[in-house]
């Protein structure tokens, strides 16, 4: 009796019930999404090359101030810009302004030191101890203007982060960093710094409480961002008369209400061994199976 | 014969192989233009050694070098080749991408942001279309960066003085490279009925692709001989 029923396979569905998109709306959508990451990638990129070459004619501020005392301004502008940056792209920043004659510390106002001497490398160290003892090529000698900027500018690199800007999660992105000599504090400088205060206070404060909402709930990858992951949060309602708790209901639970934290009741051990314990009470004596 | 006259003839041998290499570079670089199709004399071309230290030796001015400069415009042949063909869809196509090239060599020691800036201002200020930078040194890879983040204004090449002592396409190892037209490339895929993708490649940062200023998607023929065929075509599109 031949049915025209047709025989069913058991390896694969025919249609997977969550696909209502076709497949080319989803192809679409993986590709922006690619597209999308190569392009923040390239703006970020973009970005660091400008900050690179406005740092390169730093310090802006003149006379007073120098590497060990640099202007507000600058400093704050130097830490805001190093953000995005590498290790490498900062390497980058000390060649750049060694190109133009500058000390590779961008707060250094002073051009960097250079001896006529030829020569690719230089010894250094010879009249202190033995481990002080170094051969060195010249040109990492001649990157800054005294070994004090070398000191400032190194303190500033081991802050950055090697990981690219673009991969960085939502915490990087609000990175600090600390110069070794921060701008001293002037009068209009605490001034400006209470401005700062009441305006943290106000917009950048709730980015940052956002972007740790955000690091909390776990969605901080681009996946998150771009919408890859949908995620719907439904509250479930309930529609019931609130009632008073009455002495009734708890009257079974009358000698252990003493451990109830938030109305929870914690038990010591797992269900298993304590149902395993009352099994074996049943028994008469201890187990005697291994005996013939 | 004094240490003071020995030094001076020191001197003057070292200046005259530093003449020599600039005009061996200098002389590359004019026939890559003009194998690119750029308007150009052939006197300008193959000028000898002394006609050349006679042009740049002015008493007074600056070294040889900063004045090593000049510019070529595209001939009728070379637009002819980069036109854009009309279509049904498009009867009316854009212009031919090329336009006036400034060839400048640049004296300085190490080449940074700074100075690839003012290069791209020179040439977006003077409506050059193409600009090659000839240095002595390797140019910093974030001053590289610039290239691509001007690309919409002004198209920069860069090579190095050493790589131009030489004209490679010269050597007999290297087969000649004809860049096709728009037309020519549609014909040969529909006579082979190929998708682009479908050709051998070559790369854009080849050296002879670099000669010719390839641009991505352009297909270059290629003919070799061949002890058996005698010719032997070969079709490669850059990527």
């Amino acid at each position: 009796m031949a049915t025209a029923k047709q025989p069913k396979s058991i390896l694969k569905k025919a249609t997977y019930p969550a696909t209502t998109s076709s497949k080319e709306d989803r192809d679409r959508e993986v590709a922006l999404y690619h597209a999308n990451l190569i392009q923040q990638r390239k703006d970020i990129e973009l970005n660091i090359l400008l900050s690179t070459e406005t740092l390169i004619d730093y310090p802006l501020a003149k006379a007073p101030y120098d590497a060990s005392n640099p202007s507000l301004a600058d400093a704050t502008e130097f830490k805001r810009l190093l953000r995005p940056f590498q290790p490498s792209d900062y390497d980058e920043l000390i060649h750049e302004r060694n190109i133009n004659e500058k000390c590779g510390y961008t707060l250094c106002p002073n051009p960097r030191v250079k001896d006529g001497i030829g020569g690719k490398y230089r010894i250094i160290g010879t009249n202190g101890k033995a481990k002080d003892f170094k051969v060195v090529e010249k040109e990492e000698l001649e990157k800054w203007c005294s070994e004090v900027c070398a000191k400032r500018a190194l303190y500033v690199r081991v802050q950055l982060s090697e990981s690219p800007a673009w991969e960085r999660e939502a915490a990087g992105s609000t990175v600090n960093i600390d110069l070794l000599d921060e701008p001293k504090p002037v009068d209009g400088a605490i001034v400006e710094g209470l401005g700062k205060m009441s305006l943290d206070g106000g917009t950048g404060g709730k980015q940052q409480d956002v972007a740790n909402l955000a690091l909390e709930r776990g969605d901080t990858g681009m996946a998150a961002k771009n919408g890859l992951v949908d995620v719907k949060v439904q509250e479930k309602e309930v529609h019931r008369p609130a009632q008073a708790p009455s002495l009734d209901d708890l009257s079974g639970r009358l000698d252990t209400m003493h451990l109830t934290l938030e109305g929870h009741t914690p038990e010591f051990g797992s269900r298993r061994e304590r149902r395993h314990a009352e099994e074996l009470e049943d028994d008469d004596g201890p187990d005697t199976d291994w005996r013939m | 014969m004094s240490t003071d006259e020995e030094k001076a003839k020191k001197q003057r041998e070292a200046g005259e192989r530093e003449a020599a290499r600039l005009w061996r570079a200098w002389r590359t670089v004019h026939e890559m233009v003009q194998d690119r199709g750029y308007e150009l004399t052939d006197e300008e071309v193959k000028i000898s050694f002394d006609d050349f230290k006679e042009k740049f030796s002015n008493p007074g001015e600056a070294g040889i070098i900063e004045q090593m400069k000049f510019s070529a415009r595209p001939s009728d042949a070379m637009i002819v080749r980069y036109s854009n063909p009309p279509t049904a869809a498009d009867p009316n196509p854009p212009s031919p991408d090329i336009g006036t090239i400034w060839i400048e060599f640049l004296p300085d020691s190490s080449v940074g942001i700074k100075q690839m800036r003012a290069f791209a201002q020179y040439l977006s200020a003077n409506n050059f279309h193409t600009g090659i930078l000839i240095t002595n040194v390797n140019i910093t890879p974030a001053a590289l960066k610039i290239i691509p983040a001007v690309a919409a204004e002004t198209r920069i090449e860069c090579f190095v003085e050493s790589d131009l002592l030489v004209n490679i396409t010269h050597h007999e190892l290297v087969p000649r490279h004809v860049l096709l037209s728009k037309e020519e490339r549609t014909a040969l895929l529909q006579r082979y009925r190929l998708k682009d993708t479908q050709l051998p490649r070559i790369q854009l940062g080849d050296p002879v692709a670099r000669y010719l200023g390839l641009r991505r998607g352009q297909v270059v023929k290629i003919i070799r001989k061949s002890e058996t065929a005698g010719r032997y075509a070969s079709y490669r599109l850059c990527v």
